[in-house]
């Protein structure tokens, strides 16, 4: 019989999964809409999916990461799986590191972030001017990219609480 | 050195190939996956075609209702904002209106003279591209994303929509359909980096290319002549040039930019703003 306690475990951790999925199919970019504030955007998405991706790939089933990609690529309107491609090498870089890393920190998690980022971006940049005519800002890339990196640590703290809480539940 | 690389790539291969803990796929076969759907895509075989745009129709309608909570979120943000500027926006408007007034009598006349004069040269009125097809929409996602300016419209192939259309909000040109699904369409905005239309700048027999800037409503002339300054207060039109666009759509105007000194160009229409649009193939009536 499905209990509340079930329910909610189950929610609590599917959490990362639905953020993503409601991320992918709104047209919601956090700050883009705030005047003033969008100098600021970033790139939720990347950091869940590389936060999870390497701290707990159990919680983030590859598969989900690929749809939520074709999901972005649609709504988007880029070449379809190129986002979808962009992620999982995000995933790849990942999960590399999380078998070469013995001792995992927040600032070697952050930093090794830069290399993550580098290939998924490059990866999509190559999809992008090789398969659509497409042209875009790279510095407003770089921006978004540059800010996603700054913020990790912050939402490194509260996508850590979410483990917490999950765990506090399972004790 | 060599122990080194060996290392690397075991590392590599096993984050390629080993399923981890309730993975259900490895990430080498979603990566080839998604390889083989970019070379699919980008194939663009009839049946490919088809599928993504039911995949697009079925993507979309979960993204409307998705979306939902945002847009109200939004609407009650829009409102409180206007709310509070009634009043400055009245005497604006009321200012607008006074100059309106003067420069419709100025019309008037120009417009008498201009029929007189065509008849003089017995010139035949320049005929705008015949619309057999007018679909009102609504736009159902106002997606923002670095790579593309775009709506997306509640309408598609079923309601007349092909892509190649032009889409119109309160009289100003908006944009052109560029993917159209049985149920939805896209449209995409003038003021994204990929649109570029041939215009002629009122008073003037300039032409120009208006190209996006992908940041709000500021768009930019490419092409203009050397030593060009240009005058704010001046209207921007499709001066129809590329044969696809009829001549004389109101597209964008020139104004003096306080913050940076300078006259730029921004789109008529409030895209921001735009709810419902026009669909039609040629010029609006």
């Amino acid at each position: 019989m499905l209990s509340f306690k079930f329910i909610k475990e189950k929610f609590i951790k599917s959490l990362p999964l639905v953020i993503l999925y409601f991320l992918s199919l709104n047209s919601f970019v956090l700050v883009n809409d705030i005047p003033n504030v969008d100098v600021f955007s970033f790139n939720l998405q990347m950091i869940i999916i590389y936060f999870y991706a390497l701290k707990f790939p159990e919680y983030l089933g590859f598969g989900h990461v690929f749809l939520i990609g074709i999901f972005k690529d649609v709504l988007i309107g880029t070449p379809l799986g190129s986002t979808a491609l962009c992620y999982l090498v995000l995933c790849l870089v990942a999960t590399y590191l999380r078998n070469v890393t013995l001792r995992p920190r927040l600032a070697s998690e952050w930093f090794t972030f830069v290399p993550a980022l580098f290939f998924s971006n490059a990866t999509y940049f190559t999809i992008i001017n090789n398969f659509s005519n497409l042209s875009f800002y790279y510095v407003e890339l770089l921006r978004v990219t540059f800010f996603t990196f700054l913020f990790f640590p912050i939402f490194y703290f509260f996508l850590n609480s979410h483990l917490k809480l999950y765990n506090k539940d399972n004790a | 050195m060599a122990e080194q690389r060996d290392d690397l790539l075991i590392a590599l291969r096993y984050a390629l190939l080993k399923k981890g803990t309730k993975q259900k796929f490895s990430l080498f076969f979603l990566i080839i996956v998604s390889i083989l759907v970019i070379i699919l895509d980008k194939l663009s075989y009839s049946y490919i075609t088809k599928t993504r745009a039911v995949l697009n129709d079925f993507i979309y309608q979960v993204a409307i209702v998705t979306s939902s909570p945002e847009k109200f979120t939004k609407y009650l943000i829009d409102r409180g904002i206007h709310h509070y500027s009634v009043y400055d926006e009245n005497n604006l408007l009321k200012e607008q209106n006074a100059e309106l007034k003067a420069q419709l009598v100025n019309n008037q006349f120009l417009k008498t003279e201009n029929e007189m004069l065509k008849e003089a040269l017995k010139l035949s009125s320049n005929k705008s591209i015949e619309q057999d097809v007018s679909v009102i929409a609504k736009v159902v996602i106002d997606q923002e994303s670095p790579y593309l300016k775009s709506f997306l419209l509640n309408k598609g192939t079923s309601d007349g929509v092909k892509k190649g259309m032009t889409v119109f909000s309160d009289k100003y040109l908006i944009g052109t359909i560029v993917e159209a699904n049985y149920l939805t369409s896209r449209v995409l905005l003038i003021n994204d980096l990929n649109s570029k239309i041939p215009v002629i700048i009122q008073d003037s027999n300039v032409n120009a290319i208006l190209s996006g800037q992908g940041v709000k409503r500021r768009m930019v002339l490419d092409y203009l002549p050397e030593q060009y300054q240009l005058e704010p207060g001046r209207n921007i039109y499709t001066s129809g040039k590329d044969g696809i666009l009829a001549a004389g759509i109101a597209v964008g105007e020139t104004y003096y930019n306080e913050k940076d000194k300078i006259v730029e160009v921004r789109t008529l229409a409030d895209l921001d703003q735009t709810l419902f649009v026009q669909i039609t193939n040629g010029q609006l009536r």
